[in-house]
């Protein structure tokens, strides 16, 4: 078990684009960190370059205290999960399982004894003997997973293992994964883009945008208090509702105004202020702007209601399952604002409201 | 929908009871008729020759045969001696054209087999065509009207049709098994005939040697029919049965046109050449003449016992060692030419090159490489300090020769499957065995060559199905020899028929081939079908 420190990473290929642009990221030695962002953002190519199987245009990679950005991939003390799990088709299970052991020369008895421990906590025990060909998604997806942890590696990378599963078994499987990092204390690097996997499973979430990590912190941290606009954007489902506007004022009397009027403690300049759907509130309000229901969607637990402020502006309010709503209803909207954020022109995090 | 299942097992019932009777039917007449005609004919044409050694009698005598066809055996002997009548014209009827002349003559001659002096005239009725033709004719007309009834696969299954489809099927059997047997006496005529020792004074005639065409064969061929032709009903029945939609039918219709061109040309050009070679490996054919005896399986009998085909399957198989050879040298040359290199392009272009220049001119190059007095490897090699060498003249080095000259050829075209192999394995699988620790090398053996079995197994079958029809090499480079060194089984087919002259031999001799073509091919589709799965 180790550490994973990442310097000034860049990432440019022979064909002039940048797929990772000075990326400087530190996981804790038994951290479960996992790095999340749009598609095309250079998560894949951080990871491979975490397991040596890209070289760095510029900058380190440290395993523990070693510097291994020149060492192969089978030297690293590394394993991958691949999103096809790249289970080798022509060996069984066990076979599959053993090759970093025969890799590495060990003693077939050792081997089997280790493949079968293995498969015997992932619950594949009964299909040592098949071919991969023959197992089920969930299935191949353990068998990745006991082929990496066999080797008992320093640092475990996943490369969205879970996207090719359906929603029962992922659900599962993420569980099942916490619970593994839990008991065996190991690194995990485990790249994703959804959302739920990234809040549920992580210690620290680390956001990509455009090669450049955006913020590092715990989940509720991250949603709560993101950075800069785009995570705030990108973390949280409904998309948070962002409203353009200024704040004006100084000595802790700022206001934000734009088609909704929030005072604030922010630099004044042109500004967004972001809410979180569970922080809109429709009902009469004193000098609340008007908005128009365009859109009601019950999903059981809560309701999603999309409205239209005059001016154009869409919002999206997360209610409780219960509520009454009707499109096409005139409601008036207001801000808890206590909840809401305010970022600057070049969205970063300017400031919150006040209460 | 009950009515349906029980119409389909009362079909299934009748067409069991149909086929047993069928069975065991024609295989007691069978039985009965091949000893009845044995019998019956050995005397009649014994008798007929005892006559004719005694020169006073000179009648036409007619010996009824009785049969399961019906058949009448007519010998007719002149004179034997200087006073024979000559043979009249219209007697010498040529074997050939007996099925619709309905008799056969065959000449017979004097002592020192100079002249014709008689003829025996082996006469057969078989059930008359124009009564075939009329069955065939009652019998299709029987399916039509249970098609148009209803849709074909009803038609085989209902209740209210079934037993239209059962007697139309039971006509057609009827007539195509006819035909069959009309055939098979037909060839029967034509073997007594051959097998007629000369008639001379010194002969004297065996009616043992008689073979007639055996009864259990023609049950089993009765009832293979009828199994063919209800199992080609049936499925015929199931294509064209109402069961599918319009649109597929319409889209079934229009790939049928698409494929009716080179279906035309699958008949033409290989089903119908592969029947007549069948048929004339069982015939006698010496090309120039048009007499085409048939012999049964004589040339099957004479090739197992013919050293040099023997020796031909030999060679073949030796040849075909090239191929394995080849493989490794052309997966090492796609592994080589993987590399995103400049210039790759060019280098992949020339080495396969040689597998689109003609085969012709490729032998004629090689002769020239390989000629032991101005060959450049022998120039090479004396140059060198070595001694030349006779490579084609050589029995020992001939064939090697050759091999060297197919590695050559072969060599680009595998290379370029094994390339589009290649980059057929997943790269991350490659990655993931680099994580695994594996090197270079075990990656190679451990990953990549296990993924390109298929492939490897594609090259491998091919690559011996073509290796057993190599012909031009042989022919422009070594016409066989030296001392039959590079004799293989195509190149001897060729010689048989068109130097020999011996098309029957030579037809027998490509449907050995061709069975082992056949199964090359099915061995191939087996261990194709186990194709390494490549998990998802
Ligand atoms: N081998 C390559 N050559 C050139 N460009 C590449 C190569 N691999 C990736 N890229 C580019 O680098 C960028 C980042 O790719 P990467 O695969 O790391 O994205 P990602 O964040 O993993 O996306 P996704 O969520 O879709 O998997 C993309 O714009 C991609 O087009
Ligand atoms: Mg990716």
């Amino acid at each position: 078990m180790a550490g994973v420190r990442l310097q000034h990473l860049v990432k440019r290929f022979p064909d002039g684009s940048t797929a990772v642009s000075g990326l400087t990221l530190d996981v804790q030695a038994g951290e479960f960190l996992v790095l999340v962002g749009p598609s095309g953002c250079g998560k894949t190519t951080a990871l491979r370059m975490i397991a040596g199987l890209e070289v760095p245009t510029m900058g380190r990679v440290l395993i523990g205290e070693q510097d291994v950005t020149d060492l192969p991939p089978g030297d690293r003390d590394v394993a991958m999960v691949f999103q096809n799990y790249a289970l080798y088709p022509h060996f069984t299970v066990q076979e599959n399982i053993e090759f970093p052991l025969r890799m590495r020369k060990v003693v077939a008895t050792e081997r089997a004894r280790r493949a079968r421990e293995v498969a015997e906590s992932l619950g594949i025990a009964p299909y040592l003997a098949r071919r991969p060909a023959e197992l089920s998604g969930g299935q191949r997806q353990r068998v990745a997973l006991a082929r990496a942890l066999v080797r008992e590696p320093a640092v475990f990378l996943f490369d969205e293992p879970l996207s090719n599963l359906d929603a029962q078994v992922r659900a599962a499987t993420r569980a099942e994964l916490v619970r593994l990092h839990r008991r065996l204390g190991i690194t995990i690097i485990h790249v994703t883009h959804d959302q739920v996997e990234a809040m549920s499973m992580a210690q620290r979430v680390a956001v990509m945008h455009e090669g450049r990590l955006e913020q590092c912190a715990p989940p509720m941290e991250v949603y709560g208090t993101p950075a800069t606009l785009f995570t705030a954007q990108f973390v949280g489902s409904p998309l948070v509702n962002t409203i353009s506007g200024r704040v004006d004022g100084s000595g802790g009397r700022q206001v934000f105004t734009g088609p909704l009027v929030v005072p604030v403690h922010a630099t004044p300049g042109d500004a967004t202020l972001a809410v979180r759907p569970e922080h809109l509130r429709l009902g009469p309000a004193e000098g609340a702007p008007e908005a128009t229901i365009v859109l009601v969607e019950p999903l059981g637990a809560e309701t999603i209601v999309h409205l239209a402020l005059h001016d154009g502006t869409e919002l999206r309010a997360r209610l409780p399952g219960n509520s009454t709503m009707e499109a096409g209803a005139v409601v008036q909207v207001s801000v808890d604002p206590m909840q809401a954020l305010v970022f600057d022109a070049a969205g970063r995090l300017a400031g919150r409201g006040r209460g | 929908m009950m009515t349906d299942r029980r119409a389909v097992r009362w079909g299934l019932l009748l067409s069991a009871i149909w086929l047993a009777g069928a069975l065991l039917v024609s295989y007691r007449v069978g039985a009965a008729a091949e000893n009845a005609l044995a019998v019956q004919e050995a005397r009649s044409v014994g008798e007929s020759f005892d006559a004719t050694q005694r020169p006073a009698r000179t009648a036409t005598r007619y010996v009824p045969v009785a049969g399961p066809i019906q058949q009448v055996v007519r010998v007719m002997t002149r004179l034997v001696g200087p006073a024979a009548e000559r043979m009249r014209e219209e007697e010498r009827v040529l074997v050939w054209r007996t099925l619709r002349e309905r008799y056969i003559s065959v000449p017979v001659k004097d002592a020192d087999a100079w002249d014709i002096v008689g003829a025996v005239v082996v006469a057969a009725n078989p059930v008359s065509i124009p009564w075939i033709v009329w069955l065939a004719v009652f019998g299709s007309g029987l399916l039509a009207a249970a098609l148009l009834r209803r849709g074909m696969r009803l038609a085989a299954t209902d209740r209210e049709t079934a037993p239209y489809y059962l007697v139309a099927d039971g006509i057609a059997v009827l007539a195509i098994g006819t035909a069959v047997s009309a055939l098979l006496l037909r060839g029967h005529l034509e073997d007594i005939a051959l097998r007629l020792p000369e008639v001379t004074a010194q002969t004297r005639f065996d009616p043992m040697v008689l073979t007639l065409p055996n009864g259990r064969v023609v049950a089993l061929l009765l009832a293979g029919l009828w199994a063919v032709c209800t199992v080609g009903l049936v499925g015929v029945a199931w294509l064209a049965s109402p069961r599918q939609s319009v649109a597929t039918r319409r889209t079934a219709r229009t790939a049928w046109a698409f494929l009716a061109p080179s279906a035309l040309h699958l008949l033409c050009f290989t089903l119908g050449p592969l029947a007549f070679t069948a048929w004339l490996s069982v015939h006698r054919w010496d090309l120039l003449e048009i007499d085409r005896p048939f012999i049964g399986l004589a040339n099957y009998a004479e090739l197992v016992r013919d050293p040099l085909f023997w020796k031909a399957l030999r060679n073949t198989a030796l040849y075909s060692l090239y191929v394995p050879v080849t493989m490794v040298l052309a997966l090492g040359a796609a592994v080589l030419l993987n590399q995103p290199l400049r210039g790759i392009r060019v280098l992949r272009a020339m080495v396969f090159l040689p597998a689109i220049v003609s085969y012709v001119a490729i032998a004629m190059v090689w002769q020239w490489i390989y000629h032991a007095d101005y060959g450049l490897l022998n120039h090479v090699l004396r140059s060198l300090g070595a001694s030349g060498h006779d490579w084609l003249g050589d029995p020992a080095t001939a064939l090697p020769a050759l091999m060297v000259v197919s590695v050559w050829v072969q060599l680009g075209y595998q290379m370029v499957v094994y390339l589009a192999g290649l980059q057929g394995v997943p790269a991350t699988l490659l990655e993931a065995a680099r994580l695994d620790g594996a090197n270079a090398w075990t990656r190679f053996w451990q990953v990549t060559v296990p993924l390109l079995r298929p492939v490897s197994l594609y090259l491998l079958v091919t690559g011996i199905i073509w290796s057993f029809q190599v012909f031009a090499l042989v022919y422009v480079m070594t016409e066989g020899g030296p001392t039959r060194a590079t004799d293989v089984l195509v190149y001897q087919i060729y010689q048989n028929a068109w130097e020999f002259r011996r098309m029957g031999y030579a037809s027998a001799l490509s449907w050995v081939l061709f069975a082992l073509l056949v199964g090359l091919t099915l061995l191939q589709w087996r261990l194709l079908n186990k194709r390494v799965e490549h998990a998802a």
